[in-house]
């Protein structure tokens, strides 16, 4: 056959752009569920909570990240709904006094310091310029772990996400001429 | 249709151009790097609520206050409290962890070697004096009858917010002179005239920066001297004399002098101060002698306190005080890199922020302070205690000295105690010696404000005549010396000051293209360092910063020990 030899090169890049973009993520990526179906979308439209009435400072200034049993207990005492993913959450956490272990999309490698309150207060930035629309979202998505360095997928910037790496962060930082040093960040 | 070997090749060309085009490859690669930032060994602060403790910095006599965030036990990250900290400081919390760090040593071993030596004629040489550790070492070497070496200490304290024109003759103002919140603070009230062969740092920031010849530093001193005793006319000396205030700073022997002549005597330039000492230590201390008046080969058994050391020695000074035959050399040291390398014993100590010690006065603290490095980090095990060390010689204690000194201070019930966590200033007399204690344990400092010790003349620093440089045609360049850095630095510091060409690293000189050229010398070469005192080996830097005819070098114990700033010498490829 003429193009034979065309025809058999073409399969083996068809074949490894299949295996690279829809297999590869599947090895990769080790998928965890998060301990609780939590939902933002209901705790903004029906109890009108806002990012910082759960993600908030502390009084020293320094960003609590998710918030402890303690906060979801405050409200969720007793169950405020019928949903399967509440009775769940009352029983296996609330009533045993047990914190859910979240998994953080956004965690940073050890090396990096970062402050929330000099970005969101100083630098007026939306939660969701860095961490997307997850405020909205009615589901918490699927934790993907990368099974090689450990971190999460999300980092990478990923379904719709912006990207959380040291080079979005200069990007960002250069486009504001805020660059200083790199102790700024690795102190 | 059968396949051949060549169908194969053809279609494993294809899947590796394809693979290409996907994330795999390059995830992989950075996966790779990201894993390897993973590895055992690595230290990993803990996870968890972050609560603030606070301490002061025994890096250098600074003795900045610090605020460090910790999670649990371990501290993350460590920041100024009054002002801010230095680079090194800023990245102290990294040093327990260093790698260069000595963790072992014959402790027992040495101790039995000195305990069966030390009536032949002991010395301990304490290398940051002015501690509560200091009296320490003074009271067990009266007790057995040896020699408590100190470099010649500061003389003077300056009060810098009363200057109005300071000029520095390549002293490092803005670089690690003193206590750099106050040097900051002080800064927008005074104009600063820098004066020194190379644009330094403090050069870059000055008001003007009078490049000098390299060498001349002392020549210029006393031309401004001439000047204000009567002789030629300058129009530096005219501005120091006109807009005053004026304070001179620096090495010359001649500044004390210009300092009386300008009036900074007394406004300025004020005597250096104490905290209160018990009585019994000062009665039983033996004096200080400095390492220049003490008889040759006259010390058997010398130990060395190399904890956050503020000065060096070189080793040609110190060899000749030793013993010809057998001295023991015992160092308290936190790296190989200092005395280690010449003593018999080196003996690992806890480092910073580790350690519990008091911080001696800075050159700019004006008013007696005490403050105590209280632990961030509980050292390991296996390390010796020089106080102990030495204190269990003589049959003394010393493990509670700080306490027996803060209880001294109390009992004087003067002055004030200002606590970081809350920022209040208590008045001595209104706590109790417990709550005193208490206080100084968890971050704060006894200042007594206002006790000001005037001097009634310059410390007498004899002047020669005139000035004699070291002359040399085999020895063409003149050594600069670049400031200083603590003995253990973080690892990420050393990488970044060094890639960034902030400073040189230890084992590095640097030389104007000129000299580089003419000693066929490249960027990264290996080289010697020649003095009269020796050679050493160096790296060397061509930086077109540097004037000609000078080599700067770094701040190494090896390039100390043969090169002090001003001396000739010569730089020789490997």
């Amino acid at each position: 056959m003429k193009h034979r030899g065309t025809i058999v090169f073409a399969a083996g890049v068809l074949t490894a752009l299949g295996a690279g973009w829809a297999g590869f993520p599947r090895v990769i990526y080790q998928t965890h569920q998060q301990p609780v179906d939590f939902s933002h979308q209901i705790h903004a439209d029906k109890a009108g909570s806002k990012c910082d009435d759960c993600h908030a400072f502390r009084a020293d200034g320094t960003f609590a990240g998710v918030p402890s049993l303690d906060k979801c207990s405050g409200c969720h005492a007793a169950a405020m709904g019928s949903t399967v993913a509440e009775k769940n959450f009352i029983d296996r956490y609330v009533t045993p006094q047990r914190e859910p272990a979240w998994l953080v999309y956004a965690r940073q490698p050890e090396n990096v310091y970062f402050s929330h309150i000099t970005h969101v207060k100083r630098g007026n930035l939306k939660c969701e310029k860095c961490h997307g629309n997850q405020g909205t979202s009615n589901t918490l998505p699927p934790f993907q772990q990368d099974r090689i360095s450990g971190y999460s997928r999300d980092i990478w910037g990923h379904a719709g996400r912006p990207a959380m790496t040291m080079d979005a962060c200069v990007a960002c930082h250069r486009q504001s001429h805020l660059e200083h040093s790199c102790l700024d960040c690795h102190k | 249709m059968k396949n051949s070997r060549r169908d194969i090749f053809k279609f494993a060309g294809g899947a590796v151009a394809g693979a290409l085009f996907t994330p795999a490859p390059w995830r992989l690669i950075t996966d790779a790097a990201l894993w390897s930032e993973n590895w055992p060994g690595i230290p990993r602060p803990a996870r968890g609520e972050i609560r603030a403790r606070f301490t002061n910095c025994a890096l250098c006599p600074a003795g900045c206050a610090v605020r460090a965030r910790c999670v649990g036990e371990q501290p993350v990250s460590l920041a100024g409290v009054r002002g801010g900290l230095c680079p090194f400081g800023l990245t102290a919390h990294h040093l327990p962890y260093h790698p260069a760090r000595l963790k072992q040593g014959p402790i027992e071993e040495a101790s039995a070697a000195v305990a069966k030596r030390a009536a032949d004629g002991i010395a301990v040489l304490d290398l940051n004096p002015g501690r509560t550790v200091s009296w320490t070492y003074r009271r067990a070497m009266a007790l057995l009858k040896g020699r408590y070496l100190a470099p010649e200490s500061q003389a003077v304290a300056y009060d810098l917010s009363a200057a109005k024109t300071v000029l520095s003759i390549g002293a490092p103002l803005l670089d690690g002179w003193g206590t750099p919140a106050n040097v900051i603070a002080a800064r927008r009230n005074f104009r600063l005239i820098q004066a020194e062969a190379v644009e330094s740092r403090t050069a870059v920031l000055a008001d003007e920066w009078i490049p000098l010849a390299p060498g001349t530093e002392r020549a210029f001193a006393q031309q401004i001297l001439g000047a204000l005793q009567g002789g030629r006319p300058s129009v530096l000396a005219s501005e120091l004399a006109g807009n005053g205030p004026s304070l001179v700073i620096g090495d010359a022997p001649e500044i004390p002098e210009i300092n009386r002549l300008l009036g900074a005597w007394g406004k300025i330039v004020v005597a250096p101060q104490e905290a209160p000492v018990p009585d019994s230590w000062t009665r039983s201390a033996a004096a200080i002698t400095l390492l220049a008046d003490v008889p040759d080969h006259s010390i058997h058994v010398l130990l060395i306190d190399e904890s956050a050391a503020a000065s060096y020695i070189p080793w040609h000074r110190i060899q000749p005080k030793l013993a010809n035959e057998n001295p023991l050399v015992v160092t308290f040291a936190a790296t190989r890199g200092g005395y280690a390398r010449h003593a018999k014993y080196a003996l690992p100590i806890a480092v910073y922020p580790e350690l519990t010690d008091d911080i001696a006065p800075a050159v700019d603290s004006i008013h007696p302070t005490f403050r105590i490095s209280v632990p961030l980090v509980t050292p390991p095990a296996g390390l010796a205690n020089p106080a102990e060390f030495v204190g269990a010689l003589a049959g003394a204690t010393a493990s509670n000295a700080l306490r027996e000194r803060a209880d001294e201070i109390h009992k004087a019930g003067l002055g004030t105690v200002l606590t970081y966590a809350d920022a209040k200033e208590t008045p001595v007399k209104e706590l109790t010696p417990d709550a005193f204690w208490k206080a100084l344990t968890e971050g704060g400092e006894w200042t007594q404000k206002g006790a000001r010790r005037i001097l009634s003349q310059a410390p007498g620093k004899s002047i020669d005549p005139a000035v004699r440089p070291e002359t040399a045609i085999d020895l063409p360049l003149i050594a600069i010396r670049e400031p200083g850095n603590p003995a253990l630095v973080s690892p990420l510091m050393t990488k970044l000051y060094q890639e960034s060409n902030l400073r040189l690293a230890p084992n590095r000189v640097a030389l104007h293209p000129d000299d580089a050229r003419a000693a066929n010398l490249t960027n990264g070469a290996r080289a010697i360092l020649q003095t009269r005192a020796g050679k050493c080996s160096v790296e060397v830097t061509v930086d077109p910063a540097v004037p000609p005819g000078a080599v700067l070098v770094g701040s190494s114990p090896g390039i100390q020990d043969v090169c002090a700033p001003g001396v000739r010498a010569k730089v020789v490829s490997a």
